[in-house]
């Protein structure tokens, strides 16, 4: 009889810690793939129905706000970097050596020519604390359990979706993020194309972002080496560091 | 038949003060009407040229999707020549080949997003009204390489002055990333807020090389003198394009659909006033006349007990009411064309207009459009609705017994 009313008390808590709150999955999420710190060395392909290029690129970040990310490679775009911070957005050219800071009425703008906005790339942490979650479902994905998990932004968020669909998988790989405006339509998504153990973490290797009423159009990234949790040198996320690498 | 013509002229001015009071209201309804229209028409033709002098042209070559999703790619192959062949072979005021990106553009101290447009700085003032409102420094000449003209409104945005610089970032043709630095030489005023904030223009060879463009552009502009030789362009520039580019030929409407529509809602608002104004005149002769045929009564029942038939009554009365109509037709035509006449060349203005008018990019006066149209649409219109109000008083003999009728008081 006691163990009947253990049991009646404590199973719905046993239940409830088997499935965690869709605002803590996204931060892990978040955490996940973004460690402490991280260096990755990635490449990115725009996609178009008549023509696709190519950049490579080098990216550290560190916590949730500090990110750098500088084009090593076609010779033509090499040396062009972008710094963001606490979701301002900097970036250097070096063809006519500036640091130029990107107004906000501009962050909605694709960035360097890619299907991803300036907002994707400076705010993707912005999600943690500026949007309302909710699971939606859990499925099954290849032996994996996954969170899908609806996010509205708060009223006075700074953002142009009416709401986001993530699916994240139970080792925290982010595998799809939806974009919808705000007429419930389905803008654009990310999607993990592949997922690979790198820096000793599962990883979306080669994801892809693109508009949904335009097959033809994608950009993919693909990350090359990923470590993380390593010590970055002091002043890497600084405005003359990003004009002036040193490393 | 003559004598029936007489009988007609001779019973209209029984009552000379009814019919000149009637008469009076057809013509002040008519000079109003041509003053009305003349006016609308005018400032129409105005707002057309004034507004396509501005930027657009009468036409434009573009490739195909470019009005629509307006895509670095969506480009014209070998623009400026494209613009020669076109200049020398279209009747036109002037053409001039551009490109045009979005870019940010910053100073020292500030961003902001801007369309920056590279134009032909020797073609560009014969076909666009910018160059000629420079307000301070000078418009692009020939030669100018990193160069750079800006509205008033960015300028002040930037904080930048005369000789400063302004740095850009953008998108290649390429997809590369596209840098550039420009020296401010010109501010452009135009009254107009928008353009003013977003104005943006550099020399088209400058351009080329920082958007990775090769010697491709974005739009070839043709204006032309008069806005009735559109037709005749566009199927000529049509005929002059390569077969197989992608290129097509948009007239105004297409570039400036809200052109038009401005024209139509302002059009449509208009045609029910007159409409309430021909109605109500038409209404006052039906009145006048009417009146005319009821105090006749007893004359009538004379007339039909005399032998005449009631369609030579119901006649006499539509002629009535025809040289009624005829002389305020007249009257009104003749006073009309003399005002629209006068204000052609005085031109018109009202209190408040100036700033109506520098949304427009207008002058601050309007000259009536003196056409055919405009003078004769109103006062036919009158014309024709006084003699459908003649129908009913003249239908009124069929109804008279002629013994009744006599009895009827005098």
């Amino acid at each position: 009889m006691r163990w009947i009313v253990c049991a009646a008390i404590f199973l719905p808590l046993i239940a409830a810690a088997e499935t965690p709150d869709a605002g803590d999955i996204i931060r892990r999420a978040m955490d996940h793939y973004r460690g402490l710190t991280s260096y990755s060395e990635m490449s990115m392909t725009i996609h178009r129905p008549d023509w696709e290029r190519s950049m490579s690129m080098r990216a550290w970040s560190e916590g949730d706000d500090h990110t750098l990310v500088r084009v090593v490679a076609p010779a033509r775009d090499a040396g062009n970097a972008t710094l963001t911070l606490d979701s301002n957005m900097w970036t250097y050219t070096p063809k006519i050596n500036r640091v130029i800071k990107v107004p906000s009425s501009m962050m909605s703008q694709n960035w360097m020519g890619s299907d991803f906005s300036n907002r994707d790339i400076s705010k993707d942490t912005a999600i943690i604390d500026q949007y309302d979650h909710s699971l939606l479902e859990t499925r099954d994905i290849d032996g994996h359990t996954a969170w899908v998990i609806q996010s509205i932004p708060h009223e006075d968020a700074a953002v142009v979706w009416g709401r986001e669909v993530l699916v994240i998988r139970d080792d925290w790989v982010l595998l799809e993020q939806q974009f919808w405006d705000q007429d419930n339509v389905l803008v654009k998504a990310l999607k993990a194309e592949e997922i690979k153990t790198m820096g000793g973490r599962a990883v979306a290797s080669r994801m892809r972002m693109g508009p949904v009423d335009e097959p033809g159009e994608w950009t993919e990234v693909v990350t090359e080496t990923v470590s993380f949790d390593l010590a970055i040198p002091e002043g890497m996320f600084t405005l003359s560091n990003l004009r002036n690498p040193r490393q | 038949m003559n004598l029936t013509w007489v009988l007609a002229w001779r019973n209209l001015w029984r009552h000379r003060r009814r019919t000149w009071l009637t008469v009076g209201a057809m013509v002040f309804c008519n000079v109003l009407l041509i003053f009305m229209i003349s006016l609308q028409l005018g400032s129409y033709q105005m707002m057309i040229d004034n507004t396509l002098a501005l930027a657009s042209g009468h036409l434009q070559v573009q490739h195909r999707d470019y009005l629509e999703r307006q895509r670095m790619r969506d480009s014209i192959p070998a623009v400026s020549s494209l613009a020669q062949d076109l200049r020398s072979s279209l009747p036109a005021r002037g053409v001039a080949a551009r490109g045009q990106a979005f870019a940010l553009a910053s100073s020292d101290e500030r961003s902001f997003g801007v369309l920056l447009t590279g134009v032909q700085p020797a073609e560009e003032p014969r076909v666009s009204s910018l160059p000629g409102l420079v307000s301070r420094g000078r418009y692009l000449q020939a030669g100018d390489s990193d160069a750079i003209v800006l509205g008033a409104v960015l300028a002040r945005n930037l904080r930048v002055e005369l000789g400063g610089e302004v740095v850009f970032l953008g998108s290649g043709r390429d997809g590369s990333i596209a840098a550039g630095v420009a020296t401010v030489v010109g501010i452009l005023d135009t009254g107009i807020r928008d353009l003013d904030r977003a104005l943006a223009q550099v020399p088209l060879g400058w351009f080329q090389q920082v958007f990775a463009m090769g010697d491709a552009g974005h739009e070839v502009a043709v204006r032309l003198e008069n806005l009735e030789d559109v037709p005749a362009a566009v199927a000529e520039a049509r005929a002059l394009l390569p077969a197989d580019e992608d290129l097509v030929v948009l007239d105004w409407d297409a570039l400036q659909p809200g052109l038009r529509q401005a024209i139509q809602s302002d059009l449509t608002s208009g045609w029910f006033m007159y409409g309430v104004l021909i109605v109500l005149v038409a209404f006052s002769v039906l009145n006048t006349q009417l009146m005319s045929v009821m105090e006749r009564t007893h004359e009538f029942g004379v007339m039909l007990a005399l032998g005449l038939g009631p369609g030579r009554l119901a006649r006499l009365v539509a002629m009535e009411t025809l040289l009624l109509s005829v002389l305020g037709l007249t009257l009104g035509l003749v006073l009309g064309a003399l005002l629209v006449a006068w204000l052609n060349v005085v031109g018109f203005t009202y209190p408040g207009m100036d700033e109506l008018a520098a949304q427009f990019n207008m002058p601050e006066r309007i000259y009536p459009q003196v056409s055919l149209l405009a003078m004769t649409w109103g006062p036919l219109t009158v014309f024709a609705f006084s003699l459908l109000a003649a129908i009913y008083p003249a239908s009124r003999p069929y109804r008279l017994e002629p013994v009744p009728a006599m009895r009827a008081a005098q």
